[in-house]
C-alpha cells in the first residue's frame, strides 16, 4: 500500500513538468537582418518565465563574418545571494548585433545561447538555438523575422 | 467481507489511477530498471575522486540534480542539509549531482556548509536525468531511491519540506 501511495505521489508530481514548456518554447528565439551590418535577435519569453541578461551569447557563421558586442537592453535588477546583482528579462527582449564581414544577400547562421527559469521553481540549462538569415540585398529593407522553431512545428508539439 | 472488498477496490482504483497517470505523462513505472543506470553511475566529487552511486545502496538515497546557476536549487538545499544532519544516522543519504563547474560547486558547498557529497556532473549527467524522467532536463530534479535500490519518487522543481518528510518517513 505504501508503494502504491508513493507511486501515486510520483504520478501526480509529474503533473508539474507536464505543464512546463520546453526551453525553446518558453524562450522563443527569432531574428531578422536590418541590413548587412546589423542583425536583430528577438526573444519572446512566455508568461511565468524569465531569462538572465548575463547568460546571453551570440555567434555567427560562416567564417569571415564577425559579430560585435550585443546591445542588450537593461533588465530588472534583483539581488541573488550567491551571484550578487543579476538582471533578468521578461516579456520580449530585442538585442541588436553589429555584423562585420558579410556581403549583401549572403546567408548567415545566427546562434544564440540563453539561460532562464520558470517561476514555478525550475531552471533550464543554457540553451543553444540556431537560425539562418538571408541578408538583404543592397538597398533592400530589413528582412522578415525568421523563427528558430518554424510555426508549423509548434502546432504539433 | 464488504470492508475487504471496499479496501481492495480502493487499492485497485488507486493503482489504476497511478497507472493512468504514469501513461498519461509518458512515464514508465518507477522500479528497479529505472534505478539501475543511476546507481551504476560513477562521477567525480569536487576533489576529483571517482564516486560510484551504488556505494550508498541499502540507504534511503535522495539524488538531487542541481547547479549554482539555478536559484530554486540553491533555495531548497539548506533544508536538505538539515534533514541530512537529522536523519543521516538513520540511513538517509543525500547526494547532489551538480551540472556545474567544480570551483563554483566548491564555493557554494562551502558557503552553505554542505554535509553530503556533491558530485560533478556534466551535460551527460543531465542526459541521464532525462532517461530517469527529467524530460525537459530542467533543475532541480530529485529522485528518491529506497533501500532496495528502486526509484520510488521523482520530482522536477523544489522538493517541498512536507513532501520530503512524508516520503522519508515512509521509507526509513
Amino acid at each position: 500500500m505504501i508503494a502504491v501511495g508513493l507511486w501515486l505521489a510520483a504520478a501526480t508530481a509529474f503533473a508539474a513538468d507536464a505543464e512546463l514548456l520546453p526551453a525553446e518554447q518558453a524562450f522563443r528565439y527569432s531574428a531578422r537582418a536590418l541590413d548587412n551590418r546589423t542583425l536583430e535577435a528577438v526573444f519572446v519569453i512566455a508568461d511565468g518565465y524569465y531569462l538572465y541578461r548575463d547568460k546571453f551569447s551570440f555567434a555567427v557563421a560562416p567564417d569571415g563574418t564577425v559579430l560585435g558586442a550585443p546591445e542588450l537592453p537593461a533588465g530588472k535588477i534583483k539581488t541573488d545571494q550567491f551571484f550578487g546583482k543579476v538582471e533578468t528579462y521578461r516579456g520580449t527582449v530585442v538585442v541588436k548585433l553589429p555584423l562585420a564581414g558579410a556581403a549583401p544577400g549572403q546567408s548567415v547562421v545566427l546562434t544564440a545561447d540563453s539561460q532562464g527559469c520558470a517561476d514555478i521553481g525550475v531552471c533550464y540549462p543554457p540553451t543553444r538555438q540556431k537560425l539562418t538569415l538571408a541578408l538583404p540585398t543592397a538597398g533592400a529593407g530589413p528582412t522578415a523575422q525568421v523563427d528558430a522553431i518554424p510555426p508549423k512545428k509548434r502546432w504539433f508539439q | 467481507m464488504t470492508k475487504t472488498f471496499v479496501r481492495w477496490t480502493a487499492v485497485a482504483v488507486v493503482a489504476l489511477a497511478a497507472l493512468a497517470g504514469g501513461f498519461y505523462f509518458g512515464r514508465s513505472t518507477p522500479g528497479e530498471s529505472t534505478a539501475a543506470p543511476l546507481l551504476g553511475l560513477t562521477l567525480p566529487d569536487i576533489d576529483g575522486r571517482d564516486q560510484r552511486l551504488d556505494q550508498w545502496r541499502g540507504k534511503v538515497l535522495i539524488v538531487n540534480f542541481w547547479a549554482t546557476w539555478c536559484e530554486p536549487c540553491r533555495e531548497e538545499m539548506p533544508e536538505f542539509v538539515k534533514t541530512q544532519a537529522r536523519l543521516g544516522d538513520k540511513g538517509l543519504q543525500f547526494v547532489g549531482i551538480a551540472i556545474d563547474q567544480p570551483d563554483k560547486i566548491r564555493k557554494f558547498s562551502s558557503d552553505l556548509g554542505l554535509n553530503y557529497p556533491s558530485l560533478v556532473g556534466g551535460y551527460g549527467a543531465l542526459e541521464l536525468s532525462k532517461s530517469l524522467g527529467n524530460k525537459l532536463m530542467a533543475l532541480p530534479f530529485s529522485l528518491v531511491v529506497d533501500r532496495q535500490g528502486r526509484v520510488v519518487y521523482t520530482q522536477l522543481g523544489p522538493l517541498k519540506p512536507e513532501k520530503l518528510t512524508t516520503i522519508i518517513n515512509e521509507l526509513l
